[in-house]
């Protein structure tokens, strides 16, 4: 049994571990936290942005938490090098700290585009609270902002962005927006959308320079006119953190490779989050999923292992929302799967837009758009989600549904779905709240 | 145990006063719209049946928050605190029952919660189809839906 556990990154994925640990394990084990940051949640950030909350409420384990849970912390260091063979951690710092098990959990951090200026005056990226602050005291009414890239980044501070009273440009190199979280009927109608709300956007232009020029900055394209802007943010892509675990003989593909128990190749390391390359619950296939909710469900898995349980983890669905100026826009599972069979239904004047993907009569995949006033819309959300993680053989509701994509409830519920999810828990067992972890003795 | 909604379908007349209870216990004002329990039309509105939050145990919506903004409280539902929740609509896709709700006014994220263990759905329900009993979740619908539905898929 491990007596002490090692968690390197306290994000998510790192924090979720830390509390399972204290709540799985029979004895009480010594756990020690290696984060860059102070833990917080890069999920609020964007509400920090718009200062709907407090900095205070973006942290996810104060000093004060993380000391009442029992963990010792090294806040403010990286992890700097990794020996599997002694079970040592080495610090920025030069600490090394030993361990009998230990998670990655290092994360992901942002690109920017590799152009001239990209690193000016005026630019950010939005990814830290360091960054969130920065862009928060540069950002005035009337500002012009230039967001580069339109991904899910971008679109999560968009709504921010707009409510301090700035003007939004999008600018992508992509022929679309979102390219990577829905497909092109839904990307038109969130760019009309977007354009019915006063955001400029402007797709499949490469991004050549950004200068200086009397104050402001100036967005030069390959093709097509400049842009002038008070302030550029770059939501260009993000990297997984993985440098530090060179020579660590870990095996690394496009994230650290974990089983079913979130165990890399190394047999007392494991790892969580954005960093780790685990299984996708739909196809079967390897995946790195950089979201929110598989971070939270790695970590958990991992936690428990790390504390003696034997929990088998079936794989994490890929699930993104974002709101758009009060358009829900969501997908799941294998939204883009080429092979998959179709329907859709759009109802351009809401605008309310479904894809269902199938293989034979399971859902694996589905794209939802529409007005987030819409109490429909959020239960489909959901629903379809239920869908596409349980896998319910849906039978001749897959020729109703193909008929009638935005009828979901019935289908749901008369699959006998709430029946399907009612066992399924992550760890075998019914959550705790999160105010119920055990505190140290 | 803690207790749960049972829903009874075959009794539910489509009467929606399970609704307007539930959105003014929750909200102060009768606004089904804003009702965390929503009746279900089967068969072209000729039965109903009311559809919640099964309390689930896993409570995705409450591993999934972000910023522990969803507890357990003292009826055992989970349940919204409201000065936590920031509104990123985290837990209503990972909610895989669609029970999860959103308040475009208030920003906030809502839910069934049991009304802290005297649920106004149950209370108001002049047939018993809605009954707050002492007795693991279940499907409660799956059967009666299943049933209900014959004729919609035969429609063309």
């Amino acid at each position: 049994m491990a007596r002490r556990h090692l968690i390197i990154g306290g994000g998510t994925a790192g924090i979720n571990a830390i509390r399972t640990i204290r709540e799985e394990e029979g004895e009480r084990s010594e756990i020690t936290l290696v984060s860059a940051e102070r833990p917080y949640s890069r999920m609020v950030l964007p509400y920090y942005l718009d200062r709907s909350i407090a900095e205070s409420h973006v942290y996810t384990a104060s000093a004060r938490v993380l000391a009442d849970w029992g963990v010792k912390t090294h806040v403010g260091r990286r992890a700097a090098r990794l020996d599997t063979k002694a079970n040592a951690c080495t610090l920025d710092d030069g600490t090394t700290v030993e361990y009998d098990d230990c998670l990655i959990a290092t994360g992901s951090s942002a690109v920017r585009a590799p152009v001239p200026g990209a690193d000016g005056r005026a630019v950010h990226s939005f990814w830290t609270l360091d960054e969130a602050r920065a862009v928060l005291g540069a950002i005035r009414p009337r500002s012009h902002v230039v967001l580069v890239g339109a991904g899910f980044i971008a679109f999560t501070i968009l709504n921010s962005i707009l409510s301090l009273g700035a003007r939004l440009t999008i600018v992508e190199v992509a022929p679309r927006i979102l390219p990577r979280m829905i497909d092109e009927t839904g990307a038109d109608l969130v760019a009309r959308w977007l354009g019915d709300h006063g955001v400029s956007v402007r797709a499949g232009v490469t991004l050549a320079r950004i200068a200086d020029t009397k104050g402001l900055k100036r967005l030069v394209f390959a093709s097509g006119p400049a842009i002038t802007c008070d302030l550029v943010i770059m939501a260009t892509g993000i990297k997984t953190n993985l440098e530090w675990l060179q020579g660590s003989g870990v095996t690394v593909n496009r994230g650290v490779v974990v089983d079913e128990h979130l165990r890399s190749s190394a047999p007392s390391v494991f790892a969580a989050g954005d960093v780790a390359e685990g299984r996708d619950l739909i196809s079967g296939a390897a995946a790195v999923h950089a979201i929110e909710p598989t971070a939270q469900e790695h970590g958990r898995v991992a936690g428990a292992n790390m504390a003696g349980r034997d929990v088998r983890y079936r794989g994490s669905v890929l699930i993104n929302i974002v709101e758009v100026c009060h358009l829900d826009v969501a997908s799941f599972g294998a939204w883009d799967d080429p092979k998959a069979e179709v329907a859709s239904g759009v109802k351009a004047d809401r605008p309310a837009y479904r894809k269902l993907l199938w293989r034979g009569d399971r859902l694996t995949g589905a794209i939802i758009l529409g007005p987030s006033s819409d109490i429909w819309t959020t239960n489909d959300v959901g629903m379809l989600k239920g869908l596409v993680q349980s896998g319910v053989a849906l039978g001749r509701f897959k020729a109703h549904l193909a008929r009638n994509p935005f009828d979901i409830k019935p289908a749901f519920i008369a699959s006998k779905t709430t029946g399907r999810l009612l066992d399924e828990t992550i760890l075998g067992r019914p959550a705790k709240a999160p105010g119920d972890t055990p505190v140290a003795v | 145990m803690t207790s749960v909604l049972v829903i009874h379908p075959e009794k539910c007349t489509g009467c929606l006063r399970c609704e307007l209870a539930c959105s003014y216990v929750q909200t102060g004002a009768f606004q089904p719209a804003k009702s965390v329990i929503r009746v279900a039309p089967f068969e072209g509105h000729t039965s109903y049946a009311p559809y919640t939050c099964t309390q689930c145990a896993e409570g995705w919506c409450m591993t999934a928050c972000p910023v522990g903004a969803i507890t357990i409280n003292a009826a055992g539902a989970k349940d919204v605190v409201d000065d936590r929740c920031v509104g990123c609509k985290l837990c209503t896709i990972a909610c895989p029952y669609g029970t999860m709700f959103y308040d475009p006014d208030t920003r906030k994220a809502f839910k069934c919660n049991l009304c802290g263990g005297a649920p106004a759905c149950a209370e108001a329900c002049p047939t018993a189809a809605i009954t707050y009993d002492d007795t693991p979740t279940a499907d409660w619908l799956g059967d009666f839906a299943h049933e209900r539905t014959a004729r919609l898929l035969e429609l063309r």
